[in-house]
């Protein structure tokens, strides 16, 4: 099953207000979503929260793809309580290619951001504290990336602070 | 007056000591008197592995297909057979199962075809050291030994 | 004038990993003017396990198993949520059978889960009953578990497309009775706790978050719905046959801590009506629906959320068409609401950051991962 076109009202005001900003409308699973540009994504998570009362984002995440030219695609989802209705909005970005923040707009996004650059090494320009959340902060790689087996992971940082061969 | 007798009979204290009283009943006593007695356990309970035999000629029941390995989210199951020469059937020769890292979900008690392997009600895996958590062939088909703790 | 007067400066406190109210290893390093709190700082991971990477090297299936282990004082929310994402992907759902023992799985979990929180946050400020008797509730609970998939806490009840395990025998029984018996004791509780004078006056305006803070926050749950927000997925997007059943979405005004303690009061009245609902329609059929041994979704990804005890319980999954996840992204509800902490702590005193931390209701199994 394939992705298919995706239209509405919500559809026809974001193409007019962005133009070929945004690249794409589809529904796939009879959830919808929309692929932008990088840059427009803050403008667009802005103007869903205020023209278009998606005021609840609920995830910040990221999927790594190392074969593709833009191997990084973030997804955010925001949510509506006045329309009940969940989209997703995709951005693919090349390596090392800072996204702006959300942060300015939902405030969760702090910690969501946070995880995804302790994850993917994604960093976010403007973020107010962009630092590692989960992992310790002088660990070395950027576990979810593809190219970190799961049987790879810093040893150095493991023998040193806590003393033991790692497991696995 | 009646403030001052209920104080001089200490009604409040008896009344309250009536309350702990009527619930010191054993019927109502939730706590498990765990080592004497010993736990109910459900039907399905999913503990230490067994791996069945046979009753009628005391044979294994496992065909070595290797499915409860594949399906084990640990990769702790490590069942090594070879093909009998004359009958060119897989004969099982070792089978080890780590509980160190088994976290008890049967989905390998699930995948396996002819119910040879199955997570027992047995609770009591203790052992002093890590390799006793190792269990191999034996171990399996008769159960685990009740352990001795030093206490 | 009182800082001058006491000619105090700022003083950073450490408080946990190891602390007894922080449920687990979360540090909080709080900013105090004498007992005013100026703000905070989580420092969380100390509980990282990688569940998301463990979920690219395992199989559908194989992965199932270790969402248990997130949330683990509401394992079965975390499966069900997972089962239904995974089911999303392939494009199949569960028969009804199973879809109603679901639910009555699930809302004992929310009793469960709920009773736990109950526990330890009366514990927190300094009741120490309610602990034993939510305690000895939970086990009814464990118990029913227990005889129906062979373990207590980290369940693994469900499997993708269904259930594994039929209902045993006895089981309608042995969950009404648990709900008769259960509609008392949460009296009980209340007699304890709702009217006592300590109890209100160490919750009431304490930790306050309106509708707004929530939103901007993502704060989902209860402590949504304390803000005055009716809003539950099971309502708002019904999953697994939730629709058919008759219940009411509690919500108090204010947001406190106080509301927040009733609404999950409510809440497990709630999910009692449920129970009892389902287990007297549980219908006839199978229990599993029709999904290969080896599964296989097509290419493409999905988001699937559910409400969990604390929240709003996500599961983005990605495949890339072969048997083992492309991605899997969990988004928990203890680690989103857990950031909302900074904003409810400041101006707060000491003593009411245990009590702010204790009505999170954070699991930091889940907020690590």
């Amino acid at each position: 099953m394939a992705a298919t076109p995706w239209e509405s009202e919500l559809t026809r005001a974001l193409k007019e207000e962005f133009g070929d900003q945004i690249l794409e409308f589809s529904s796939y699973l009879g959830q919808n979503f929309l692929v932008a540009k990088p840059d427009a994504a803050i403008p667009i998570l802005e103007s869903l929260k205020e023209n278009h009362d998606f005021d609840y984002l609920v995830d910040v995440t990221a999927v790594h793809w190392p074969e593709k030219p833009e191997p990084f695609e973030i997804v955010y989802i925001v949510y509506s309580f006045a329309r009940n209705e969940r989209i997703r909005m995709k951005i693919r970005i090349a390596e090392g290619w800072k996204p702006r923040t959300a942060a300015a707009v939902h405030l969760t996004a702090n910690w969501l951001e946070r995880e995804v650059y302790d994850m993917f090494g994604i960093e976010f320009e403007g973020h107010p504290d962009m630092r590692r959340i989960l992992l310790p902060e002088e660990w070395a790689t950027f576990p979810l990336r593809k190219e970190n087996s799961i049987l790879k992971m810093d040893q150095h940082w493991v023998q040193e602070n806590l003393g033991i061969e790692s497991g696995q | 007056m009646k403030q001052l007798l209920r104080k001089v009979f200490l009604a409040d204290l008896i009344e309250g000591l009536r309350v702990t009283f009527r619930h010191q009943h054993p019927k109502q006593i939730v706590t498990e008197q765990y080592p004497f007695e010993r736990p109910k356990i459900g039907e399905r309970y999913r503990g230490a592995p067994r791996l069945n035999i046979n009753p009628e000629n005391g044979e294994t029941l496992c065909i070595c297909c290797d499915l409860c390995a594949l399906a084990c989210p640990e990769h702790l199951i490590v069942v090594g057979w070879e093909r009998n020469p004359e009958t060119k059937k897989k004969q099982l020769v070792t089978f080890t199962y780590d509980i160190s890292r088994c976290m008890f979900c049967g989905l390998c008690e699930d995948a396996c075809p002819v119910d040879a392997l199955e997570l027992t009600q047995d609770f009591e895996m203790a052992s002093y050291t890590r390799e006793g958590a190792i269990l191999d062939r034996q171990t399996l088909e008769n159960g685990l030994l009740p352990a001795r703790y030093r206490y | 004038m009182a800082d001058t007067f006491l000619d105090s400066t700022e003083l950073v406190l450490n408080m946990g990993p190891q602390h007894p109210s922080t449920h687990g290893v979360l540090r909080v390093i709080l900013k105090l003017d004498g007992e005013r709190v100026l703000g905070t700082e989580c420092v969380i991971g100390y509980l990282h396990r990688g569940v998301e990477k463990i979920a690219e090297n395992r199989t559908w299936q194989m992965f199932a198993p270790y969402v248990d282990r997130m949330d683990y004082v509401a394992a079965v929310s975390n499966g069900l949520g997972y089962c239904l994402a995974v089911e999303k992907l392939l494009g199949v759902e569960a028969p009804p059978r199973a879809q109603a023992v679901r639910v009555i799985l699930t809302e004992l979990n929310r009793i469960a889960s709920h009773l736990l929180w109950l526990g330890t946050h009366a514990l927190d400020i300094g009741a120490i009953t309610p602990l034993f008797y939510c305690m000895r509730e939970r086990e009814w609970i464990l118990n029913i578990y227990e005889k129906y998939c062979g373990a207590r806490l980290t369940t693994h009840a469900f499997r993708i497309g269904g259930l594994q395990y039929e209902t045993y025998e006895g089981f309608e029984k042995d969950c009404l009775e648990f709900c008769d018996l259960f509609e008392k004791r949460i009296d009980e509780y209340e007699e304890l706790l709702t009217g006592n004078r300590i109890w209100k006056q160490r919750l009431t305006g304490v930790g306050v978050l309106t509708a707004d803070d929530c939103k901007e926050y993502g704060v989902t749950g209860p402590m949504l719905r304390a803000a005055g927000v009716k809003w539950d997925i099971r309502k708002a997007q019904p999953y697994s046959g939730y629709e058919k059943y008759d219940f009411e979405i509690p919500t108090r005004a204010n947001g406190d801590t106080y509301d927040r303690y009733m609404v999950r009061m409510q809440e497990m009245r709630q999910s009692a009506r449920i129970v009892r609902q389902a287990v007297g329609a549980i219908p006839p059929g199978p229990i599993m629906a029709k999904v290969g041994k080896v599964i296989k979704p097509p290419a493409g990804e999905a988001y699937v959320s559910i409400e969990a005890p604390k929240g709003e319980l996500g599961y983005y999954v990605v495949s890339d068409g072969s048997t083992q996840p492309y991605r899997v992204r969990i988004r928990p509800p203890s680690f989103v609401n857990l950031q909302a902490l900074d904003k409810m702590c400041r101006g707060a005193l000491v003593a009411d950051v245990v009590a702010i931390i204790g009505t999170t209701d954070i699991v930091l199994g889940e907020v690590d991962r």
